[in-house]
């Protein structure tokens, strides 16, 4: 018996022995301490370095090497502060709005493609599923800022709600057309199809990367970035937060670990919209003009899963780069620009990419651009 | 069906029951809401437990998301309507409902049986295979082959509100 098969067996095993909450528990922690709190510490210790370096100056240095364990001296501060609610805050959702806001961004790393071997539960509904936990989000910032019977908190919660809510919009008709290209919204199947390789036998069968599919799905990959940072309330469109107008919007009131969880739901819900827009237009864990199943020397499967980990995680920590360099560069929108951006702009180019991808499907019989490119030069 | 997936079907049951019943008679109006959408996730697991994938999805995005975020939007905007106490009311109008509401359930479950025969042709002999299949393909091809009419009157019954609404709020 092969290794891993006996090690597949042994897990099954013992799956039906323990019951199912402890294995629901271990995949909890699972995500949260090897992923998402390891990314939003390190993301934001990134993040206030980039910001230095914009601003010509150093950022925090002092802490351990290059200042790399500010992050845990930071968590460690959250956790020590006093658990503070105001006296005319609504207690119960004041404690469940920053849990909701956590629970949508986390569970939607469920289905982030890391490697073939590597997806937490490859659903066939994947899109889907991400769409469909992210929507927690908005609820939880909504509550979090009426329970605090504030009004900078209330008014920077409804922003937050009618920009989540219109910009979601624009991210699911962006999300169409790699879905269109693909046939399916299983996240592993979208990722599979963008392998094209040189010299690989089967070239027919896949495209490249979906971002280069044709000039519709080009177009696509910008609305959905851009509609992407506003659902996850980036600059420029931190209006929820907007801290000159607003104090700090819809988290004026929270400190300590509940302030600690709404910066976590935001870094995760980040990492999220950057990881489904590497694994939708930018070819996942795929290696660029390479196919490893087919390469020259027959690779273990340990490799092959840290390639991919490695070449997903490059791709979308590069995005997450864009993203915190945009955040030092753009000033915000005004709350009417906001929406026209999204209702005048993003939607309607959204929908016309979506019907010319269908288009593109029909006339071309699901070539990709890149494959027609390569037939027309080779004759 | 092993016993951990049994209890969590169990736990959604429970948390939508609980949820609907505090919709209900749930004095504060924005607790009330905020129970609904308890209620809309709970009710997306079940979809999930009966196979119905795209549908528990659709009805976290449409529901969950949508819905609740207009209910409490509307709660928020208009004036003083949180602190408004309307449980006198509900228990008159709630009360006798509650007695035929049994029979209303065992109608409508019925009618959907009916309706999931016929649009599947035939019932799935073995069900575990058939509620883990994938259901997205052949809902797509349902609503775009045999469900075409419907599915477009409904788009038009959708547009006909979204411009209502807009005519609605047109500035004077």
């Amino acid at each position: 018996m092969q290794p891993s098969a006996a090690f597949a067996h042994a897990l099954n095993d013992s799956i039906g022995v323990l019951p199912l909450w402890s294995w629901a528990a271990v995949t909890a922690a699972l995500v949260l301490f090897l992923l998402a709190l390891p990314f939003a510490g390190f993301a934001t210790f990134i993040e206030r370095r980039v910001a230095a370096f914009f601003q010509d100056r150093l950022g925090p240095n002092r802490v351990g090497p290059e200042g790399i364990l500010q992050f845990p001296a930071d968590a460690v501060k959250m956790l020590a502060k006093e658990d503070f609610i105001p006296a005319g805050a609504d207690r119960f959702l004041f404690n469940l709005a920053p849990l909701l806001v956590v629970v949508g961004a986390l569970s939607a790393f469920a289905v982030l493609p890391l490697g073939r071997a590597l997806i937490g539960a490859d659903l066939n509904i994947g899109v889907v599923y991400v769409l469909a936990v992210t929507t927690l989000i908005p609820p939880g910032i909504l509550l979090g800022s009426w329970a605090s019977q504030n009004k900078w908190s209330l008014l920077g919660g409804l922003r937050a709600a009618a920009q989540i809510v219109s910009y979601e919009i624009a991210v699911a008709l962006a999300l169409v057309p790699p879905i269109l290209v693909s046939g399916s919204l299983q996240v592993s199947t979208i990722v599979d199809a963008q392998g094209w390789a040189w010299g690989a036998e089967n070239a027919a069968n896949y495209h490249f990367w979906n971002l280069f599919y044709n000039p519709f799905t080009f177009v696509s990959a910008f609305v959905f970035f851009i509609a992407g940072l506003a659902e996850t309330n980036r600059i420029p469109f931190d209006l929820p937060e907007a801290e000159s107008e607003l104090v700090s919007g819809f988290n004026t009131e929270f400190s300590g670990m509940r302030f600690g969880l709404y910066a976590l739901g935001e870094f995760g819900d980040v990492f999220v919209m950057c990881a489904m827009f590497t694994a939708l237009y930018l070819g996942g864990w795929q290696v660029p003009f390479v196919n490893l199943e087919t390469f020259w020397i027959a690779l273990p499967a340990l490799v092959i899963a840290l390639i991919h980990l490695t070449m997903f995680m490059a791709k979308t920590l590069s995005l997450v780069f864009i993203v915190m360099w945009l955040r030092w560069t753009l000033p915000r929108l005004r709350v009417d620009q906001l929406m026209g951006l999204c209702w005048k702009g993003l939607v309607p180019i959204a929908l016309f990419n979506v019907v010319g991808t269908a288009i593109w499907m029909w006339v071309f019989h699901g070539q990709s651009l890149p494959q027609l490119l390569a037939k027309a030069f080779s004759g | 069906m092993t016993v951990g997936l049994k209890i969590v079907l169990a736990a959604a049951q429970i948390l939508t029951v609980l949820s609907a019943v505090a919709v209900t008679f749930h004095p504060n109006i924005l607790y009330a809401s905020i129970a609904l959408f308890f209620a809309f996730c709970g009710v997306a697991v079940m979809f999930v437990y009966a196979g119905a994938d795209f549908l528990a999805g659709a009805q976290l995005i449409v529901y969950a998301g949508g819905v609740t975020i207009l209910v409490l939007f509307a709660i928020m905007l208009t004036q003083w309507l949180y602190k408004s106490k309307l449980r006198d009311i509900r228990m008159r109008v709630v009360a006798p409902l509650a007695l035929i509401a049994p029979a209303l359930t065992y109608g409508l479950c019925v009618a959907l049986r009916g309706l999931g025969d016929h649009v599947l042709k035939t019932t799935p002999a073995n069900f575990e295979a058939f509620s883990s299949a994938p259901k997205t393909m052949p809902i797509g091809q349902a609503l775009l082959t045999n469900y075409l009419l419907p599915f477009e009157a409904i788009t038009i019954l959708l547009l006909s509100a979204l411009v209502g609404g807009v005519w609605l709020a047109r500035p004077k």
